[in-house]
């Protein structure tokens, strides 16, 4: 059968931790041997709205396994913009290519190209839903790191309210071996209910905090998100807590040693350049084992030999 | 039920009453059998606010054909849970069941979520599972939000 990546809730622990294991495997092998894995496949890559970084990991990915691109990085000038219909576009593409790639404004998007489709389709963004091998990387980044995941006291700093990364991220280390969990935010972009509902109880701990400092102090992993400013309809409300939950490296004097900090990247201004040198920046790593992790997404997804 | 509540809507001879509707809801139904072509040669006979010992007040209708559209009966499920239905023939109650909604609610509905992707393309079809009994939520399989049923009842693909 035709596997699909659409959701990290269709991933039971078991497929999560294959996922980490096909990474490994990638990571463990000779540059030459890689480039076999693919070759000569065709990844078509469908952007309906602009993620460089996301394509450019993707991408690369395929390259490196010897396999080739087609597609777009936007809709504008193609027959999307004429109105073509998804559903219309993924029949066509489909003969193309051995597998999909697709980001897409509209939710739901990548599970209906997978419907449609008869080579496997790999979300990579519905709007404000899924980005399932954004979670995968973390994962990986996480294993790679600390040589596990499970025990890891982690730290969601920032936007929980808004920001399906951290929603996502929390469902699926909520499916990992004693994973505790500190919500740190502003009152008002508190994790919601529904997110942790979901979980049905499963996270191991969870504690709820506005204290950053404290969970500075008591965590294994910081994953840092941007707090945006169109979230806060009074502007004065956004000046008071933007400075709150940034991280400069005044702030990580308390921090254990092997504190590490992440993020999905790209940062603004919610992490200080000053973090960068420390040992416990971790982001620009979480890059590249972004791109590992998809390698092991992708050969995984096509069949190719691990 | 007391004799003069009888008087008020009169008894089938061959047909189906929906009973155990919660009062206010009687109305709802009788949009939904207005959207079901199917049912609109049908007699229907409505009472709202009877007494009932189970809800305190309840509407009833009675439904004068021969059967109920498959999908008028999952639409039902969701607008009024736990409604029962029983089947009359020759002014007697010849079959009673109670309502519940289905587990997966085939196309059925369309996503009360202006972002998902099935309310921008053509000829979609819908796919709704319940994730929660109490209080009930609905996931959908596209965008995968819950909804709570008061989200969906106006949401019916009719
Ligand atoms: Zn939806």
């Amino acid at each position: 059968m035709k596997r699909d990546l659409i959701s990290i809730e269709d991933l039971n622990e078991k497929q999560l931790r294959d996922y980490i294991e096909f990474g490994r495997k990638i990571d463990g092998m000779s540059h030459e041997a890689c480039r076999q894995i693919l070759a000569g496949r065709i990844l078509g890559v469908l952007f309906y709205e602009p993620s460089t970084r996301t394509r450019l990991s993707f991408e690369a990915a395929m390259l490196r396994m010897g396999g080739q691109i087609i597609g777009f990085s936007e809709a504008l000038n193609t027959s999307v913009a004429k109105g073509e219909s998804l559903a219309d576009t993924i029949r066509t593409v489909e003969r193309y290519c051995d597998a999909i790639v697709i980001r897409h404004p509209r939710e739901g998007a990548a599970r209906l190209a997978a419907e449609i489709s008869r080579v496997p389709v790999i979300n990579a963004g519905d709007g404000a839903n899924q980005h399932p091998t954004q979670t995968l990387l973390d994962l990986y980044t996480l294993q790679n790191l600390f040589g596990r995941v499970d025990g890891l006291r982690v730290a969601l700093v920032g936007d929980l309210k808004y920001s399906r990364t951290v929603h996502s991220l929390f469902h699926a280390l909520a499916r990992f071996k004693d994973v505790r969990f500190r919500f740190v935010s502003p009152e008002t972009l508190r994790m919601p209910e529904y997110v942790i509902e979901a979980t049905e109880g499963s996270a191991a701990e969870i504690a709820e905090t506005t204290n950053f400092e404290e969970a500075i102090a008591d965590s294994d992993v910081i994953y840092m998100t941007r707090i945006q400013r169109e979230r806060f309809p009074d502007p004065l409300e956004y000046e008071k807590v933007k400075d709150a939950y940034r991280l400069d490296r005044s702030a990580l004097k308390h921090a254990p040693s092997h504190l590490k900090v992440l993020h999905p990247l790209p940062r603004v201004n919610e992490i200080a350049t000053d973090v960068d040198s420390t040992q416990h920046a971790a982001y620009f790593p979480q890059a590249g084992y972004g791109m590992v992790m998809r390698q092991g997404i992708l050969a995984h997804l096509l069949g190719g030999k691990l | 039920m007391s004799p003069e509540q009888i008087m008020l809507i009169p008894k089938i001879e061959n047909g189906f009453v929906l009973d155990h509707i919660p009062t206010g809801s009687g109305v709802k139904v009788l949009n939904l059998i207005r959207g079901h072509a199917e049912l609109n040669e049908s007699v229907i006979s409505v009472g709202l606010h009877y007494t009932s010992r189970r809800l305190g007040r309840k509407d009833l209708i009675k439904i004068q054909s021969r059967e109920l559209p498959q999908r008028f009966l999952q639409h039902l499920s969701l607008v009024v849970p736990g409604v029962t239905i029983k089947r009359v023939e020759n002014y007697a109650v010849a079959q009673k069941i109670v309502l519940e909604p289905p587990e997966l609610v085939d196309n059925l509905l369309s996503c009360p979520n202006p972002g998902c992707i099935t309310n921008h393309e053509r000829g979609v079809t819908t796919c709704f599972h319940l994730v929660r009994r109490e209080p009930m939520k609905f996931r959908c399989n596209h965008c995968e939000r819950r909804f709570a049923l008061s989200e969906l009842e106006n949401r019916l693909k009719l």
